[in-house]
């Protein structure tokens, strides 16, 4: 069975490079195909790596907003920066993605901060042992 | 001094894995991700064949015209999914990016095999995500046809998943149904389902009109444009320009047909009309139900006097461009549904939207909705 679905593996990767040289420029998509693994492997990762070093002292919710922010600002990138625009066409990307964008990081920062926020304002009530942060450990 | 620098580089290389030091990065969380990854992958891979065969179909295969939806819903899925899985897929390379600077690179020649796969495995990932998200963003700064190189990709990819996942079997079938109990880890798997949840909630109403106010980092507003619909392909872009009440404009119905007809817009004005809700639904994932008026295709070539298991292929008037005609096989042009629309939303086609005639069909990609139609030739 291992066997067999190596065949289907290899044959679907072997069918893609046929139909890529065949069909369409290879040494373009070449560069394109290693560019986007080096551009991950080489700047993305380790520019993530040091942020999380800056990151290690602050709490739990600013460290998953940051997943959050940096990741969805990621996937909609293209859509942010708007290089496709065209004067012909007003509604392809037609809105002001910028400020949506900082809007949702706003959002996003809103929430790390809400502990926090809560921690601040909430009234101190003596006596009693806090309840237990995490009903896991 | 070269010697020492390298020994210093070599000994620093080989205490890289090593170095990376978070708990998050456990073989579970690695294989709960690979899994989340797997299921997206073959989403978006089914849904990416299917488009490609709705729209290249071989001659034997008659797609039904039926669910109205169908194309909409496997389209989105591509589409928003492929977003939705930018945070899954980043997460995952974080989670493994240590194993990257093993030591030594190969063991062997089977260990050698398998990093190749991953590779391209890894690397055609990337590479389908981000062509697909500038594409649907109408920004194409690459040497190649976005079509192919994407389609051509998947199978790369695929093939690479499948024999990825079969190394890693074990490991999954370990992991599969076992519950992540680390609290740090559970909160990282959850943060990062939020982020792909988010990724997807702030797009998907160019999709799923419903959410439309949400789709604030969406390519398209569903609301947006000529008419209040969005267009892909402007009347300029295409070079047509049809005056309202042009005289010498004709809709043509010619090939194999008893009698061949030649319409003006009146006489087509002049034909029963019927109103539908149709949804036209784009390739780049946005897509909006609409309401338009129009001939029957059915009728017209009733009347021209075809065979009922005939090909069409209508016509633009644009002189050039890779969907100025597209084909109409027997089960769509049978359709009642299926209209050469004169109006959308109760007023006449705004030439971005085909003035004066469209074709309007269901379960079929926006691009083969031809506008500005001259000819249906019939085979």
């Amino acid at each position: 069975m291992r066997w067999v679905l190596y065949a289907a593996g290899a044959a679907l990767v072997g069918l893609g490079f046929t139909g890529l040289f065949l069909d369409s420029a290879p040494i373009g998509w070449a560069l394109w195909f290693g560019g986007v693994a080096v551009a991950h492997d080489g700047i993305l990762a380790p520019v993530v790596l040091l942020i999380g070093l800056a990151l290690r002292r602050t709490g739990r919710a600013a460290r998953a907003a940051a997943i959050v922010a940096g990741t969805v600002t990621l996937a909609t990138l293209p859509t942010v920066l708007a290089l496709g625009r065209r004067t012909d066409n007003p509604s392809i990307l037609p809105l002001d993605y910028v400020r949506n964008l900082l809007l949702l990081l706003g959002l996003l920062a809103l929430a790390a901060l809400a502990p926090r926020l809560w921690n601040a304002v909430r009234p101190k009530r003596g006596g009693r042992t806090p309840e237990p942060s995490d009903p896991d450990r | 001094m070269s010697r020492r620098l390298t020994s210093i580089a070599v000994t620093f290389g080989r205490s890289l894995p090593g170095r990376f030091t978070s708990r998050l990065r456990s073989e579970r969380v690695a294989a709960k991700l690979g899994m989340w990854l797997g299921i997206s992958f073959t989403v978006a891979f089914a849904t990416g064949l299917f488009s490609h065969f709705t729209q290249h179909p071989p001659a034997w295969l008659l797609w039904p015209s039926r669910p109205v939806n169908l194309y909409r819903v496997t389209q989105g899925l591509h589409v928003i999914g492929g977003i939705a899985t930018v945070p899954l897929l980043l997460a995952k390379l974080w989670t493994v990016y240590p194993k990257l600077w093993q030591w030594p690179p190969f063991r062997s020649a089977g260990h050698a095999a398998e990093r190749l796969f991953v590779l391209l495995l890894v690397a055609g990932a990337l590479f389908q995500l981000v062509t697909g998200l500038l594409n649907i963003a109408y920004t194409y700064p690459w040497p190649f046809g976005f079509v192919q190189a994407h389609y051509w990709t998947a199978f790369i990819v695929y093939g690479a998943l499948v024999i990825h996942a079969v190394n890693e079997w074990s490991k999954v079938r370990r992991h599969l149904w076992v519950r992540v109990e680390d609290p740090d880890r559970r909160r990282f798997l959850g943060t990062v389902a939020a982020a792909c949840g988010v990724a997807a909630l702030v797009t998907v109403g160019e999709a799923v009109t419903p959410l439309r106010g949400l789709a604030v980092l969406a390519p398209r507003d569903p609301d947006a444009g000529p008419q209040g619909v969005p267009v892909n392909r402007s009347a300029v872009a295409a070079g047509v320009t049809v005056a309202p009440g042009d005289p010498a404009y004709r809709l043509v119905v010619t090939g194999a047909v008893r009698t061949e007809l030649s319409l003006a817009y009146a006489d087509l004005a002049a034909l029963p009309q019927h109103t539908v809700r149709l949804p036209i639904a784009c390739v780049e994932g946005w897509s909006v139900e609409c309401e338009w008026t129009g001939v029957r295709l059915r009728d017209l070539i009733t009347r021209a006097g075809a065979a009922p298991d005939a090909f069409l292929t209508v016509e633009s008037l644009e002189r050039s461009g890779y969907y100025r005609t597209s084909e109409v096989r027997p089960p769509h042009w049978n359709d009642p549904l299926t209209l050469l629309a004169l109006k959308l939303n109760g007023r006449t086609l705004d030439p971005d939207h085909g003035y004066p005639v469209r074709l309007i069909a269901p379960n079929r990609p926006g691009v083969m909705q031809t506008k500005w139609i001259g000819t249906v030739r019939v085979a």
